[in-house]
């Protein structure tokens, strides 16, 4: 069906099928077991459809225990493991292949501890990210990394892929607010890194475990930093006529000293799919920027005054502030929905290039010429503050053809990104999604310490197969790794 | 061409070479040799005779900003680019580095110049770390030379990068032992363009906690929590009138307390010399910097108190500094479940500098430095004993 | 996603049908999150996503299901928090449903199975049977630990202290609006609710006729078709709804109505989904007539807007939001609006977008989840400390008052004594009893539930 390869199962594996099944069955409690071919097609792919492949079974435990008993019975057993979150990967994160044994942490939901004086929470990493927020409603803190899947994505997959969101610009990504781990590593042994200290005199291990993709542990429990809640916040909306003059005034925001929580950007074609699923009211134009400041109504509206200076030196369409709860909703409302309305439109590939925030104007001028070049409409949503863009790419995936044009139109623009000083993704992760386009960004060399710091935790190479790595360049790793004792 | 370079404090001269290429080409050779290096950067801080390394390399020579680009808030510099160079071409456009590196030549009463390199292979962070988070949360991107003399790149000069392994976070703190770092791209952010601290005076550690704890829980973005001889500090910072009206809040939060207020100037001054450790400077009693819980950080600090010594606190009281002769084991004991590392001065032994691990991460560690650099040429003795 | 189904297969309308929402869905896994069901068991099978994918499986390849995959698509609530939660518009219930049908056509269940479903088809729509069988339970009810099927005793349980006479109020007749006419509706009277509590229907005419309502009971009307439709048994639940059609229909081309009032969100749902329904069948036009009159009870309130509505206490009451309003026709703020308007202090437990777990005959087949599901609302409710719990659904009511002592009524009831009508019948029962107890103690705050 389509572009990216999959290694071969390994029949060994395969033929050994039910005697690896039942070894997982005999050490696992009761309903964690899923094996049945008509159960384990549910977990055959994660929010990248295009790519899908049941494995051979499906493991959710309840606890880092069980989690450890069945990472060490697969690796007794040689059997190649999947972590798997609440499975909203965009870039095929938790693509099984057939002969991989699926180990999910969405049992895993326990709040281990609140700690406001210190600031932080320790959770069970099944949770999901908004609940952790949920949890501190009340104590007027909250867990600032939203990413928009942060309804359903769980803090474990926003480890595995270093998760960012809307409001990073201010308050970072995951890896800024990770404090500490306790991951069960291929072997099935438990560790623990880090804790409420802020920092350690050694190696930042938790830096490396962070974005790892799962390559080199599953992470069972996280300690969090969390944050004080602002006393308020509100978007402005600034409608521009030009791509361009969209890219300048993110600039001046930025350069006047401000620090905006979040600038998003639309382009038109995603305000008129918006617009006719939700009925903004957004301006008709060429792109909308989203502002958000935060702080006590009189610094919002000292705040807003400066952005409105920056903004009408620059003409827009429309520049509308917020000045309530209401209006703030009817701002985000369309923003938030935008995948949504894309999705209705047809199916999308959604990439995740960043490019540096000045070469913004340039990049999207290119994907508007490469839309016409394939013959694929393209809406542009993101993240403008910090670059990180999000081409839609719009395709129909019962036609023959479309995924595999869809694929290198995405490919040519994030080659694009990485010619402009920026990279391949900026908040999904590489999966398999981007894997072979690793060598445009990386040398030889720094793909070989990456892979080697994976054998290090995985020597086997059982954790995550066929990820990140382009297959040719990671094949004598595996080779090696397939002799070793 | 290998230049050698007198002016570090190493008795022996040191290599500088003023190309990547050139310093991958020394390592590969040395590597080739498994021949140790002493690998330092301007040379401010301390020069640990564990080291067991006859040959000295320092990246002081591969200097100069690469890329400054202000309105995308990144900058790009070779290693050994003074942090001096750096903090004013930012400052022009009113910009600088969020974390707050400290310099540590006052207080360890070293020479050279702090580099960009040494700071981010020690994750150098001031008193904002508690707000703006540390140096590792604004290292964009890395180059190296491992151990083997290749040339890696890492990350890149974007805020938002996920792809691949994050080596940059692995290298900051490494001290040198991973890799030497030849370029680093690092986060720029505008400099608040007003400042105010609050001022508690004799108050207890217990006191202190507690108003950092509470101080750290409102929305007022305090950046600064600092406490000394019985008196504790809260720093806010922003747009003026941001600032004043955090100031009349934080004041009536703590309306039963005696508060003065220190402005601007006075205040950026005060924030220095807090940062700096001026309060510990010309004495050559060891120093020692631990990482505790700040709620066990009165607990410590009687305990410290107890071994003879003099504190201070930073980071809402998760970070303590202590001077003191007391031995390496006696003030790892008072630290319980905190981390203390000696800072040096004085003559307490080389090898107390890095506390010991637990085992699982001492064997991480080891295998990742074997990975790097499996001859272990790099800083040998330094962080694995 | 990428569908796969052969022209044959998209000739038949309903395969179309699945077809278009599987192709609107992209896989993104949100309505995991809110689903009961996934929150309880934390498996993707018993998420709508997993569903989904289960459903595609079967349709595309003609499949006959497996027991597993039966299972997992008993267990689906049908609460529909997915479709509020869904970005992309998935229309899971009809998708949903469509794989009930199939499954109902297609895979022969256990014999106990079968008979569960017969008995509950053949006995809950009609009120005269389910009367009988409520006084049988009753009777029979000390005697559950005997029963070997959980299902069996969740039956017994499911029984009421008190079972109510029929209602003169529920027979085919008109009641003249109080005052001016200002609308003419249409009550669906219901089925189950008719035996469980008649107070309901009897609050909901006086409420409607205080606002200028002239409310007709129109001769035929009866069970809505929710309770079969939802075990996949369409020819029954198509000839109720049916008959419901040609009954409103007479009233509609006689003397004409405004809208059809119901006051159980159940099958307010369903009765707006007649068009879709019976998308296939001679009374098609008629249908969407009538499913375009249906209004719940709350929506024509908010409209009329309340009169004089000072006269109940002002308790503070927690407000449970039932999914087939909130999600099904997602009413979610009338209800609340309408009941602060009559002076009520309205709170809402946390996690309110969650199911109670009483989702039709969901309680009587599925008992274990569903008294999982029950337990966790009646903590976030009692939490809240309401003097008293409103719902806008009998089955909720139902499920949450058989797990607390906090009186419990339909917020129909509180809008009817707020203008004028009785206090209702549970209030006035627990002030009752609440008086002697302080009459007795020296309990100072009778208000009732406060810490």
């Amino acid at each position: 069906m389509s572009t990216i390869a999959m290694p071969e199962p390994d029949v060994g594996i395969l033929a050994r099928a039910p005697q690896i099944i039942a070894a997982l069955e005999s050490v696992l409690s009761a309903g964690t077991v899923i094996s049945s071919p008509e159960e384990t097609r549910a977990y055959e792919c994660d929010a990248l459809t295009a790519y899908r492949c049941p494995p051979l079974a499906v493991v959710l435990p309840r606890t880092t225990e069980e989690v450890a008993t069945a990472m060490r019975v697969c690796h007794e057993l040689r059997v190649p493991v999947v972590p798997r979150g609440a499975g909203t990967s965009l870039a095929g994160g938790a693509l099984p292949t057939a002969d991989s044994v699926i180990i999910g942490t969405m049992r895993l939901r326990e709040i281990l501890e609140v700690d406001t004086a210190n600031r932080y929470i320790r959770v069970q990493t099944g949770i999901t990210n908004l609940a952790v927020s949920a949890e501190l409603e009340a104590e007027g803190f909250f867990y600032a990394p939203d990413p928009s899947s942060q309804l359903a994505c769980t803090i474990a997959g926003n480890i595995a892929m270093n998760s960012g969101g809307a409001h990073c610009l201010k308050y970072g990504v995951t890896t800024n607010n990770l404090m500490g781990v306790r991951i069960v590593m291929a072997t099935g042994d438990i560790v623990e890194l880090g804790g409420p200290l802020l920092g350690t005199s050694g190696l930042d291990l938790i830096g490396l475990i962070c974005g790892s993709e799962g390559q080199l542990a599953i992470v069972t429990e996280a300690t969090l930093r969390i944050v004080p809640k602002p006393e308020g916040a509100r978007p402005v909306l600034i409608g521009f006529d030009s791509a361009e003059t969209a890219g300048e005034c993110v600039g001046g925001i930025i350069r006047s000293g401000l620090l905006p929580v979040a600038i998003e950007y639309m382009d038109d074609v995603c305000l008129r799919a918006v617009e006719a699923f939700v009925k903004t009211g957004y301006p008709n134009c060429a792109a909308v920027l989203i502002v958000e400041v935060e702080g006590s109504e009189a610094e919002i509206d000292h705040q807003i005054a400066r952005i409105r200076l920056i903004a009408e030196e620059l003409n827009p369409v429309e520049f509308r502030a917020s000045r309530t709860a209401e209006e703030s909703l009817a701002i985000w409302k369309g923003r938030k929905s935008a995948f949504g309305a894309m999705g209705r439109l047809g199916d999308y590939l959604c990439l995740d290039g960043t490019v540096p925030v000045s070469k913004l104007p340039h990049t999207l001028k290119r994907i508007g010429e490469l839309s016409k070049a394939y013959g694929l409409e393209v809406a542009n949503v993101f993240h403008a503050g910090d670059g990180n863009m999000h081409p839609l790419i719009l395709f129909n995936a019962n036609a023959p053809g479309e995924l595999e044009r869809a694929e290198e139109f995405g490919a040519d623009i994030l080659r694009l990104c990485v010619d402009a000083g920026g990279c391949l993704t900026g908040e999904h992760g590489v999966g398999i999604e981007k894997r072979d386009l690793m060598t445009k960004q990386y040398t030889a060399d720094d793909l070989a310490i990456q892979m080697e710091i994976k054998s290090v935790f995985d020597p086997a190479w059982l954790l995550n197969p066929a990820k990140v790595f382009p297959l040719e360049v990671s094949q004598p790793h595996r080779e090696a790794a397939a002799r070793c004792p | 061409m290998t230049f050698t370079d007198k002016q570090t404090n190493n008795a022996a001269a040191a290599v500088s070479p003023t190309s990547e290429a050139e310093l991958a080409g020394f390592i590969a050779e040395r590597h080739a040799r498994a021949a140790p290096i002493r690998v330092v950067g301007g040379s401010t801080r301390f020069q640990s005779e564990a080291i067991a390394a006859d040959q000295t390399l320092t990246s002081r020579r591969l200097s100069g900003i690469v890329t400054y680009e202000p309105g995308a808030l990144t900058l790009i510099a070779r290693a050994g680019t003074p942090i001096e160079e750096i903090e004013a071409a930012v400052a022009a456009e009113g910009q600088a580095f969020a974390f707050e590196p400290m310099d540590h030549r006052k207080v360890l009463n070293t020479k050279g110049f702090p580099t960009v390199g040494g700071m981010v292979s020690a994750n150098i962070s001031g008193p904002r770390r508690i707000h703006a988070g540390a140096c590792r949360d604004h290292l964009l991107g890395v180059r190296f030379v491992d151990g083997r003399g290749r040339v890696i790149k890492n990350g890149g000069r974007v805020m938002k990068n996920v792809t691949g392994l994050d080596l940059g976070k692995l290298l900051c703190g490494s001290h040198g032992t991973l890799g030497v770092l030849t370029e680093v791209a690092l986060k720029t952010l505008p400099v608040a363009e007003s400042q105010q601290t609050l001022a508690f005076h004799d108050i207890s550690v217990e006191a202190a906690i507690e108003i950092f704890a509470t101080a750290l829980a409102t929305p007022f973005e305090v950046s600064g929590t600092a406490f000394r001889s019985g008196t504790a500090w809260l720093r806010i910072e922003g747009l003026s009138p941001q600032v004043d009206y955090r100031r009349e809040r934080l004041s009536a939060l703590f309306r039963d307390r005696e508060i003065d207020i220190v402005n601007e100037t006075d205040s950026r001054m005060l924030w220095r010399g807090l940062r700096d450790l001026h309060h510990f400077a010309g004495s050559n009693v060891p120093l020692w910097r631990i990482l505790v819980k700040a709620s066990e950080a009165p607990a410590v600090v009687a305990r410290l108190n107890a071994l003879g010594g003099d504190v201070s606190l930073d980071w809402g009281g998760g970070l303590i500094w202590f001077e003191s002769s007391a031995n390496g084991s006696a003030v790892r004991n008072a630290a319980g479940r905190g981390q203390a590392m000696l800072l040096r001065r004085g003559t307490l032994p080389n090898s107390d500098s890095f506390p010991p691990e637990g085992a699982s991460i001492a064997r991480l560690s080891a295998a990742l430095r074997q990975t790097f650099d499996p001859a272990g040429i790099l800083n040998p003795g330094l962080m694995d004993k | 996603m990428q569908t796969n189904f052969t022209e044959t297969q998209l000739a038949d309308s309903a395969t179309r049908r699945s077809n278009a929402i599987l192709r609107s869905c992209v896989h993104c896994g949100f309505c995991t999150a809110t689903c009961p069901t996934y929150k309880v068991l934390g498996d993707e099978l018993d998420s709508p996503r997993g569903r989904i994918y289960l459903i595609k499986d079967m349709l595309e390849n003609n499949k006959v299901p497996d027991e597993q995959t039966v299972t997992h698509i008993d267990r689906c609530l049908s609460c529909l928090s997915c479709m509020t939660t869904c970005p992309s518009g998935v229309h899971y219930m009809h998708l949903i449903d469509h794989a009930r049908e199939y499954i109902e056509k297609t895979y022969k269940r256990r014999w106990d199975e079968r008979a569960l479903r017969w008995l509950l088809a053949k006995i809950l729509p009609y009120p005269g049977r389910f009367r009988l069988a409520l006084i049988g339970a009753k009777l029979a009810r000390p005697f559950r630990k005997l029963l070997p099927d959980p299902r069996l005793r969740a039956m017994l349980e499911m029984a009421p202290d008190r079972i109510p006479p029929a209602s003169e109020n529920d027979r085919p007749q008109n009641f003249p609006a109080i005052g001016s006419r200002r609308k003419r509706v249409a009550l669906l009277i219901g089925c189950a609710q008719r035996a469980l509590n008649t107070d309901i229907n009897d609050a909901t005419i006086r409420l409607l006729r205080r606002h200028g309502c002239e409310v007709v009971v129109p001769k035929g009307i009866g069970c809505c078709g929710a309770l079969t439709h939802h075990m996949g048994k369409v020819e029954e639940s198509h000839a109720m709804a049916r008959a419901n059609i040609r009954a409103i229909i007479r009233e509609l081309d006689g003397e004409g109505l405004d809208a059809v009032v119901v006051n159980t969100s159940g099958c307010g749902t369903t009765v707006k989904d007649y068009a879709h329904m019976l998308r296939d069948d001679p009374v098609a036009d008629d249908a969407a007539r009538v499913a375009t009159l249906a209004k719940d009870i709350t929506e024509i309130m908010s409209e009329l807007g309340l009169n004089d509505p000072f006269h109940a206490a002002p308790l503070r009451v927690a407000y449970h939001a039932a999914c087939s309003l909130q999600h099904g026709q997602q009413i979610r703020s009338a209800p609340k609006d309408l009941l602060r308007a009559a002076g009520f202090e309205v709170v809402e437990p946390r996690d309110s977008h969650i199911c109670c777990g009483s989702a039709g005959t969901y309680n009587l087949m599925q008992p274990a989840i569903s008294s999982e599901l029950k337990a966790r609302k009646l903590a976030t409710i009692e939490a809240t400390h309401p003097e008293v719990i409103s719902a806008g659904n009998i089955g909720c009511m139902m499920q949450i008052g058989s797990g607390t002592k906090i009186p419990l009524v339909h917020t129909v009831e509180l809008l009817d004594w707020a203008t004028g009508g009785p206090k209702p019948r549970s209030i006035a029962t627990a002030l009752r009893w609440k008086r002697e107890e302080k009459q007795v103690f020296g309990i100072e705050d009778f208000r009732l539930g406060r810490p």
